[in-house]
C-alpha cells in the first residue's frame, strides 16, 4: 500500500512534468472520446494493479476517457477474455495477452493490428511514443511482417531467490560443511540445490523456525505446476519447447520428441523429490502462493516469478524478508547455459504480457490512445518499481529503478544482462489444449500416484494425441 | 372459453418465449454442435461433420470421461445419504422445543445463502495445508495429516463434507416444512394402538413424507451430479483426476482444450444419463409408494 501511495505521488509528479510537454496533445486527442468508458480484463498482478489504480486515473484526468480495468485471477481472465472474443460480444476494449497465448489469439484472428491502426490514423499517434523504445520482448507480439498486436505491459524473468540471512548464518555454514563436506552457498547445480533444501528443512525445524528448504509450485489441480515443470525446471535440465519436435509435432521419444526423454525424466524426478523439503502448502501453491510463501519467510530458496521479486525484496508491509533476499540465475544442467548463450536453448521462462485490442472492441481508437499512454517512457519507472517488470530499454537507467535494483540484490540488472538466456513459450497455437492434456500427469507425479517416468510417458502420449487430433502431425 | 384460453396464452407468451430462447435454443445448439468435430485451435478450425455418432463413439471409449461419471454418481449417492440422514434428524429435532431454537435455526440456515464459489473459498482457507486451522488442529490433537493436494481420498471426502455443510440446511428446511404439515390423526391413532416412537417413525412418518422426500432427493441428486464451483475452488479437480467430476471434466475439455464438438456430445450424454438415473429413481419410489398403499 505504502509503495502504491509513493508510486501514486510519483506518477502525479511525472504527470505534472508531462503536462509541460505533451499534455495538450493528449487533451486534444482525447476530446472526441471524452466520457467513453474503456473496459479491460487482465490478471491480478502487481503490474496490473498499478495500471488499474494509477495509470488509468492519470489517463482519465488527462483525456476524459475512463478506463475500467478488471484485474482478476489468471483462470478467470482467460475465461472472460476468450469468451468475449469468441462471441464477438465487445464487452472488453482491451485484454491482457500473456506471452504464451499470443500465438493462439493471432491464429484465431482475435486481435487488432495496432501498427496498422496507428498508421491509418495519424491523428492518434502520440508524440514521444515509439514502439522502438521497447525491449526485444515486444517481438513476441508481432506477426510475421513485424506488425504489433500487443503493447507489452509487463516482462520479467523467473529467478532463483534465496534467503541471505539463512545462507550467511555462521552456525548454518558450519553445520552444512560438517554434513555435506563442502561450503554452504546458493545453488548453482541441482545436487547443491537439493542439499540446500534438505539441510534448511532440518535446520529450520531444529531452530524452531517455520521454514523449509525450498518452494515448489506444485498445485495438483492447477496448471501452475505444469507450467513450472515445462517452463522452468525442464528448460534448466535442457528440455526445450515442452519436448515437442518442432518439425513433426511429436513429443514422445519413440517419435522424435523429448517429453519422455532422459532430461525430462531427470527434471521431473529432481522436482518431485524436493517435495519433502517444501512447505506443506506446496501442493496447493500456484505462482501467487509461492511468492507469498517466500515473502512470509517460509522457504530458504526457490524459483520465483520476477513480478514478485521486487516487492518481496523491498516492501516491508507485505514481506518478512526485506533486506535478506538474494537473487541469482537458477541452477542449470551441464551444457544448458552454453546452449542458451548461443541461442540454441534457454534456461527458463521470460514471462510477461501485453494489452491488445480485440476485434470486437467498440472503442478501438480510444483504446489505442490508452495503449500508447501506457507505452510512454515517462510512466515506466514507477511501474517497474511497483511491479518488478521492465518493458522499455531506458527504464533500466532510471535513478529510481536503480535504487530499487540495489535493494533487490540486482534483480533488474540481472534481467537486463541475462534476459537473453531466457525465452518465452514456444509458438504453439494449440498451447492451452496441449498443456491441459499434460496437466493430469504432472498432478499425479506430484501426488505420488505415478512415477515421474510413467507420468511423462502418459503425458507425451496425451499431448501427441491432441496434436494429432488437431491436425498438426501432417 | 376460447377467449379465456387466448388471454391465457397471451399472458404466458413472454415466459414461453424466454424459456424457448434461454432453454431450448441453447439445448438444440449444443445437440447440433455435438455432431461435429470442431476445435478452433486445429489446423482446420471449421466444423467438420463426421457422422452423427462420431463424438459419441469416441466417448464410449474415453476412460477419463467414464470414470468422471462414476465419480460423480458415487459423490451424489454419498452426499445424498448423509444430507438426507442428517437433514431428517435435524428437521425432527426442530419440531420439538428447546432453548435458543430460533437462533440455531437461523445459524443452521446460513450456508444456504452463500454462493458455491465462496463456500469453496471458505473451505480452502479453512483446510489448506500450512495455513488453514483444520490441518493444524488435526495434526496437533489427533496426529492426522490432512493434505488433500496429495491424498486423493482426502480430496474426495473434503468435497463431500463441504457439500454436506452447504446443502443439509436445504434438506432440513424442506423436510421440516413437510413434517409440520403432516396430519396429526394417524399419530394419535398409532399411540392409542400402542405403537412406540420408532414404529411411528417407520410406519407413519416416512410413508407420509414420501412425496416431500422425492422432491428433495431429485433436487439434491441433480445438483450433486452437476457440481463444479466448489470443487473448482477447493481442488481444481485434483490431485490427478481424484475430484474431476463430470462438470469439471466437460469444462476442461471445452474451455481449456477447446474441443467444442466433443464437449457438447459429453454434455448431451451426461444430461441423458442424469435423466435416466432420475427416472429410474422416480419409478422405484413411486412403485414402492403404491405397493405400500
Amino acid at each position: 500500500m505504502k509503495k502504491l501511495v509513493i508510486a501514486l505521488v510519483a506518477s502525479i509528479f511525472s504527470f505534472s512534468v508531462m503536462a509541460d510537454g505533451h499534455a495538450e496533445w493528449w487533451k486534444k486527442a482525447g476530446a472526441p472520446y471524452a466520457g467513453t468508458v474503456l473496459q479491460g480484463v487482465a490478471e491480478n498482478t502487481p503490474p496490473g494493479q498499478f495500471a488499474g489504480e494509477v495509470l488509468a486515473k492519470d489517463f482519465e484526468a488527462l483525456t476524459g476517457i475512463k478506463v475500467q480495468l478488471e484485474n482478476t485471477s489468471w483462470d478467470s481472465m482467460y475465461d472472460k477474455a476468450i469468451k468475449d472474443m469468441e462471441a464477438n460480444s465487445g464487452i472488453y476494449d482491451f485484454v491482457y495477452i500473456e506471452q504464451d497465448i499470443v500465438y493462439d489469439y493471432l491464429n484465431r484472428d482475435f486481435l487488432v493490428n495496432i501498427s496498422e491502426g496507428l498508421a491509418n490514423n495519424p491523428d492518434l499517434q502520440a508524440p514521444g511514443v515509439s514502439l522502438d523504445d521497447f525491449t526485444t520482448f515486444i517481438d513476441y507480439f508481432k506477426d510475421g511482417s513485424g506488425d504489433v498486436f500487443g503493447v507489452p505491459m509487463e516482462a520479467f524473468i523467473k529467478v532463483y531467490l534465496y534467503r541471505k540471512d539463512l545462507f550467511e548464518a555462521a552456525d548454518a555454514k558450519a553445520a552444512f560443511r560438517a554434513q555435506y563436506g563442502y561450503g554452504l552457498a546458493p545453488a548453482t547445480s541441482f545436487e547443491q540445490y537439493r542439499d540446500n533444501a534438505e539441510f534448511f528443512t532440518h535446520y529450520c525445524a531444529d531452530n524452531g523456525m517455520e521454514c523449509w528448504g525450498t518452494t515448489v509450485q506444485g498445485h495438483t489441480g492447477h496448471p501452475a505446476s505444469t507450467y513450472e515443470f515445462l517452463e522452468s525446471i525442464g528448460p534448466s535440465f535442457g528440455l526445450y519447447n515442452w519436448g515437442v519436435n518442432m518439425d513433426s509435432y511429436q513429443s514422445c521419444v519413440e517419435n522424435g520428441g523429448q517429453l519422455n526423454g532422459g532430461r525430462a525424466k531427470a527434471a521431473l524426478n529432481f522436482w518431485t523429490q524436493l517435495l519433502p523439503f517444501a512447505p506443506p502448502e506446496a501442493l496447493q501453491s500456484t505462482w501467487s502462493e509461492v511468492g507469498a510463501s517466500f515473502a512470509a519467510g517460509r522457504a530458504a530458496q526457490g524459483w520465483v516469478y520476477g513480478e514478485n521479486a521486487a516487492w518481496i525484496a523491498t516492501d516491508a508491509e507485505k514481506s518478512a524478508v526485506v533486506g535478506n533476499v538474494g537473487v541469482m540465475l537458477p541452477p542449470t544442467a551441464p551444457g544448458v547455459m552454453t546452449q542458451a548463450a548461443s541461442g540454441n536453448g534457454y534456461i527458463g521462462y521470460f514471462d510477461g504480457g501485453a494489452y491488445g485490442i480485440p476485434h470486437s472492441s467498440k472503442n478501438k481508437e480510444a483504446t489505442m490512445l490508452w495503449l500508447q499512454y501506457v507505452a510512454q517512457n515517462e510512466v515506466q519507472a514507477d511501474w517497474a518499481i511497483a511491479g518488478g517488470r521492465i518493458t522499455h530499454k531506458s527504464t533500466y537507467a532510471d535513478p529510481k529503478v536503480m535504487a530499487v535494483d540495489e535493494q533487490a540484490d540486482g534483480y533488474f540488472t540481472l534481467m537486463r544482462d541475462t534476459g537473453f538466456l531466457y525465452a518465452g513459450a514456444p509458438p504453439f497455437p494449440f498451447h492451452g489444449a496441449g498443456r491441459a492434456a499434460i496437466d493430469p500427469f504432472i498432478y499425479k507425479a506430484l501426488a505420488g500416484e505415478m512415477t515421474p517416468e510413467a507420468a511423462l510417458d502418459g503425458a507425451c502420449a496425451a499431448l501427441d494425441k491432441v496434436m494429432s487430433d488437431l491436425g498438426y502431425q501432417g | 372459453m376460447f377467449s379465456n384460453n387466448k388471454t391465457g396464452w397471451l399472458l404466458l407468451s413472454p415466459t414461453i418465449l424466454i424459456l424457448f430462447l434461454v432453454g431450448l435454443v441453447p439445448f438444440f445448439y449444443v445437440l447440433y454442435v455435438g455432431f461435429f468435430k470442431w476445435n478452433p485451435l486445429a489446423v482446420d478450425p471449421s466444423m467438420q461433420f463426421e457422422g452423427f455418432g462420431y463424438n459419441y463413439r469416441e466417448l464410449i471409449f474415453d476412460e477419463v470421461f467414464l470414470s468422471s461419471i462414476w465419480r460423480s454418481i458415487r459423490f451424489a449417492v454419498v452426499t445424498l445419504f448423509f444430507e438426507l440422514s442428517l437433514g431428517f434428524l435435524l428437521a425432527l429435532s426442530l419440531l420439538s422445543s428447546f432453548p435458543l431454537k430460533s437462533f440455531f435455526r437461523g445459524v443452521h440456515t446460513l450456508p444456504l445463502v452463500i454462493a458455491p464459489i465462496v463456500v469453496g473459498s471458505i473451505f480452502k482457507l479453512f483446510s489448506v495445508q500450512g495455513l488453514g486451522p483444520l490441518p493444524h488442529f488435526l495434526k496437533d490433537f489427533f496426529g492426522y495429516t490432512l493434505n488433500y493436494g496429495l491424498n486423493a481420498d482426502q480430496a474426495f471426502w473434503m468435497i463431500v463434507i463441504m457439500d454436506i455443510w452447504h446443502w443439509t440446511p436445504f434438506v432440513t428446511l424442506t423436510l421440516l416444512a413437510g413434517l409440520s404439515a403432516l396430519p396429526q390423526d394417524p399419530y394419535e391413532s398409532a399411540k392409542i394402538d400402542g405403537a412406540n416412537n420408532f414404529q411411528i417413525f417407520i410406519y407413519i412418518t416416512i410413508p407420509m413424507m414420501v412425496p416431500v422426500l422425492i422432491v428433495v432427493i431429485f433436487i439434491r441428486l441433480m445438483d450433486s451430479l452437476k457440481i463444479v464451483d466448489e470443487v473448482w475452488m477447493l481442488t481444481g479437480g485434483g490431485p490427478g483426476y481424484a475430484t474431476r467430476f463430470t462438470g469439471i471434466h466437460i469444462w476442461k475439455e471445452v474451455f481449456e482444450k477447446r474441443f467444442y464438438g466433443f464437449g457438447s456430445a459429453m454434455s448431451i450424454l451426461y444430461l441423458y444419463i442424469t435423466i435416466v438415473i432420475c427416472w429410474l429413481l422416480y419409478s422405484v419410489m413411486v412403485s414402492r409408494g403404491k405397493s405400500e398403499d
